[in-house]
């Protein structure tokens, strides 16, 4: 599943399974690729893995509190336990190892 | 062993293109990538020069291409090529993720290029904390900060017209005068947050106890009048190195790294061109990485058409 952050839902989010969260801005081209690629990606692992977005700009407190420095990151969550984590644009097969080393 | 009549290496502007006219001259295309499709275009937030585009988001100008070149059939990988070999009529195309070794009648290098660094002392040290090599990636986190670019061409122009929108106040150390085009660089300097100093060579990234706090600068010309800006984050614009590094060992490659191709884009390796910023040429630009991509895709036709008549 991919969906865009709902602010209250997103500690119990995160809390079970295997979780990816997309920390993007709006006004960032790299972010944009990434989107596209994390669609792709949901195609053949959405039912293994949710896919949470969340904006930078509109969650300060978020991006304090899991201290990311610029966009986009991906944090890869298991069991609401930090497993992995990469800042910048990334090839789509290191993502697909990402998710895969959660579930 | 998978066999195709083109290999096209780097889906940025050139390589797409190269791949799009490939399929629509009947070849059989490949197209590896070693990060994600639009190569550089990625990394700019507005296009403004692309024909017939307006004002286009680089990211989306590149999944336009991209998708275009899918719908006729392009073949896409995601692959990190580290060697290639010429055999007779026959290519062979090497690459870091697994074993496999591709076969290919021609191929198209439009590896594109990374930017270049200054390796003065502290560079190391700060690189990817406080020194960046993209705005738009990284400039999120100089909100109501001092930043510095280093620079005066394309890149730093355009970026720091990007980072003096979010950074307290931005200083531009460059060794000649601001070199853009003259519209752009106008605009930059009227910035009221904005601050250049032509003609100062950067010496060294300064830190304290691990933290980064400036930059020391001295005059290109003469290596005095040594100034220290403090600032919170450095941004780096001083010109690109080719990715053909793994081209080394061929004998294609001229000054810079750079691949020498004629006006057919072809390299001294029958068969094999170049296309787009990899290639030695004065502008590097969207534009002339497609129209490079296109001349390089039609010869390689011409060049398949010749072999093929050559075996009957
Ligand atoms: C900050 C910035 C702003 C710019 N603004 C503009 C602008 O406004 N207008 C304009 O026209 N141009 C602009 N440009 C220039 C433009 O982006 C480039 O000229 C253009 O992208 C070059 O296209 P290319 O296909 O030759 O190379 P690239 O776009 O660099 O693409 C090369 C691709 O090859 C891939 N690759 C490299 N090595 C390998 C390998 N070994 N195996 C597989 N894949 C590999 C790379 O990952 C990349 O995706 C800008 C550039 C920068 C950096």
């Amino acid at each position: 599943m991919l969906k865009e952050l709902v602010k209250e839902e997103f500690t119990q989010d995160i809390a079970k399974g295997a979780v990816l969260v997309d920390f993007y801005s709006s006004t960032c081209s790299p972010c944009k690729m990434l989107a596209f690629i994390l669609k792709d990606i949901e195609k053949t692992l959405g039912d293994q893995v949710t896919i949470i977005k969340v904006n930078f700009e509109e969650n300060p407190d978020l991006i304090e509190e899991h201290k990311v420095e610029g966009y986009p990151t991906l944090v890869m969550f298991k069991d609401g336990e930090e497993l992995s984590r990469k800042s910048g644009l990334q090839q789509k097969p290191v993502i697909i190892k990402m998710i895969e080393e959660a579930l | 062993m998978r066999k195709y009549d083109l290999v096209v290496i780097g889906a940025g502007p050139a390589g797409m293109t190269a791949a799009i006219y490939g399929v629509r001259a009947n070849l059989k295309v490949l197209m590896l990538e070693k990060l994600a499709p639009g190569g550089q275009m990625i990394n700019t937030n507005e296009i403004e020069n692309y024909p017939g585009a307006g004002k286009v988001n680089g990211s989306e100008l590149a999944l336009q291409m991209f998708e275009h070149a899918q719908e006729l059939g392009v073949e896409f990988d995601y692959k990190t090529v580290t060697k290639i070999e010429s055999i007779e009529d026959s290519k062979r195309i090497y690459t870091e993720e697994d074993d496999e070794v591709i076969e290919a009648l021609t191929i198209i290098v439009a590896t594109g290029t990374r930017p270049r660094t200054l390796n003065i002392p502290g560079e190391e040290e700060f690189k990817g904390s406080a020194i960046s090599w993209c705005a738009i990636c990284d400039g999120a986190k100089y909100r109501d900060k001092d930043v510095v670019v280093i620079g005066g061409g394309n890149s730093a122009v355009d970026e720091g017209t990007y980072l003096a929108t979010i950074a307290k106040s931005l200083t531009i150390i460059t060794d000649l005068e601001l070199t853009a085009d003259p519209v752009s660089c106008d605009y930059l300097r009227s910035l009221p947050n904005v601050n250049v100093f032509p003609y100062k060579r950067v010496v060294e990234f300064v830190g304290k106890g691990g933290e980064f706090t400036g930059i020391k600068f001295v005059d290109k010309e003469t290596g005095e009048n040594e100034q220290v800006i403090e600032c919170d984050g450095v941004f780096e614009y001083i010109g690109a190195i080719p990715y053909t590094d793994f081209l080394e060992k061929t004998t294609i490659l001229g000054s810079g790294g750079f691949l020498e191709v004629n006006e057919r884009m072809e390299t001294t390796i029958p068969g094999v061109f170049g296309a787009g910023d990899c290639n030695s040429k004065h502008l590097r630009q969207v534009v002339t990485a497609t129209a490079d991509g296109a001349i390089a895709a039609q010869e390689a036709s011409a060049y398949i058409k010749a072999l093929r008549r050559k075996e009957v």
